[in-house]
């Protein structure tokens, strides 16, 4: 999601890919809040909480890498320097939505349900945004807490006698908790690959043009 | 770092920046506050505990079905006999939990036994799956598990369509589990005679439960008081 992985994204045609990449993530995600698909995320906490969630935070930060670079957040550039107006809203709704009681919320109310797809898809641009801008410090303080919080809250939600939420069983809980906990550590992974690469990719030229 | 030092940046724009971040900081504080009841729920088992304890509530009167048969009301039944109630939720064919907080009632009522609390404090359980539990049901679960009548009643939902509205008014959520049993939070609810939900306590703390209910029949209802009401209340 930084500024270089994206930054080779420039044709029309992969703007299209990733426009339609974008619509296919945001179809499935919000066609599981609906039935006959909703049952699957009322029964099933890593379905609602490891893929849905996640789904709709892909989905808008794909659909922020589609849009034209002009469009809506670039004209709030002034009061999102290094993105990290949108980190700090981002952080909110994730945090928000790793609540127990919010997922319950989601659960028994399709109003709420609602609320939730859209801050999450909301984050989803946010983020995309975020991390065009910042510098890899600011990057670094933001993923390792978000890594660190999946991977404990997963481990949590793993090994605990309590049932968290009142709308999933404990045998459902603890898969969702080592969901939580792989994609965390496939958060870190990737993260850290797309750093690699970025600096990677800076070197070369520089040595063949110096 | 470098970028933060950087000259070339307009500095109204990281003022900007820095005002926008604390403003939008303090807003989602504010929702996470609200949200977790300040910072002190995090689930909605703890949520509606410390929500009822703050603010007791009303429980709408329900049509019932006794053991034995007879049709009633829930408000009837709590209000006979001036008693604070310990009520739970079960389904008779339970295996899981529901048979540890059987034993946990089974332990209550010895206790309240033993403690002359029979006036005071009575335990009720109310099945949240009145297909299955008839009365015949109810009579069975009753011996089985050795209820005493004076202490520890049993009831079934008479309306298969109040079901829903029961588990709303209590704060049960019940999911269906394997083998086509039920998993539930499972609590003691702490209900005044007047249909009162007053607490909502952890069925591993059911010693305290005994003691908080107790506590509020002894103090709030001296036992003459607590007979002329239900005098009064009865046809």
């Amino acid at each position: 999601m930084t500024s270089a992985a994206f930054g080779w994204v420039k044709g029309e045609l992969i703007g299209k890919v990733i426009a339609g990449l974008a619509s296919g993530c945001a179809v499935v995600a919000v066609a599981l809040s609906v039935p006959p698909l909703r049952s699957v995320i009322e029964q099933s906490m890593a379905w609602h909480m490891v893929f849905q969630m996640p789904l709709l935070v892909l989905a808008g930060a794909l659909a922020a890498g589609a849009w034209p670079q002009r469009f809506m957040l670039n004209q709030l550039t002034a009061f999102n320097h290094f993105g990290l107006t949108g980190f700090m809203a981002a952080q909110a709704i994730i945090a928000y939505w790793m609540l127990p009681l919010a997922i319950d919320r989601a659960v028994v109310s399709p109003s709420f349900d609602a609320i939730k797809i859209l801050s999450l898809l909301t984050c989803g641009t946010l983020l995309f945004s975020a991390f065009k801008r910042a510098p890899g410090a600011l990057q670094l303080f933001f993923m390792g807490y978000w890594v660190s919080m999946m991977c404990w809250l997963g481990i949590y939600f793993a090994t605990t006698d309590l049932r968290l939420c009142n709308a999933y069983s404990l045998e459902s809980q603890v898969s969702a908790g080592y969901g939580l906990l792989a994609l965390g550590l496939l958060l870190g992974v990737a993260w850290l690959a797309t750093v690699g690469w970025t600096s990677v990719r800076k070197a070369l030229p520089s040595r063949i043009h110096p | 770092m470098v970028l933060l030092l950087n000259p070339t940046l307009e500095r109204p724009g990281l003022v900007k920046t820095f005002a926008a971040s604390t403003a939008v900081l303090i807003l989602g504080l504010a929702v996470l506050w609200s949200a977790t009841d300040g910072g002190q729920a995090f689930t909605t088992e703890t949520f509606r505990r410390q929500q009822v304890a703050r603010q007791p509530q009303r429980i709408a009167p329900f049509n019932v079905t006794l053991a034995d048969g007879n049709p009633t009301r829930l408000d009837t039944v709590l209000a006979s006999g001036g008693k604070v109630w310990l009520v739970d939720f079960v389904y008779t064919r339970c295996q899981t939990v529901c048979s540890s907080l059987g034993s946990i009632y089974q332990q209550l009522q010895t206790q309240i036994e033993a403690r002359g609390l029979q006036g005071k404090v009575g335990l009720l359980s109310i099945s949240f799956d009145p297909a299955n539990d008839t009365a015949p049901a109810l009579a069975a679960y009753a011996k089985r598990m050795q209820m005493s009548p004076a202490v520890w009643q049993v009831v079934t939902l008479t309306d298969w369509q109040d079901r829903r509205r029961l588990l709303d008014a209590f704060g049960i959520m019940v999911v269906p589990a394997p083998l086509g049993e039920f998993e539930h939070n499972a609590a003691l609810h702490v209900v005044s005679s007047s249909s009162v939900l007053h607490h909502i306590i952890d069925y591993t703390d059911f010693g305290n439960a005994l003691d908080v209910a107790a506590r509020m029949a002894g103090d709030a209802n001296p036992s003459n008081t607590v007979v002329s009401a239900a005098a009064a209340r009865a046809p």
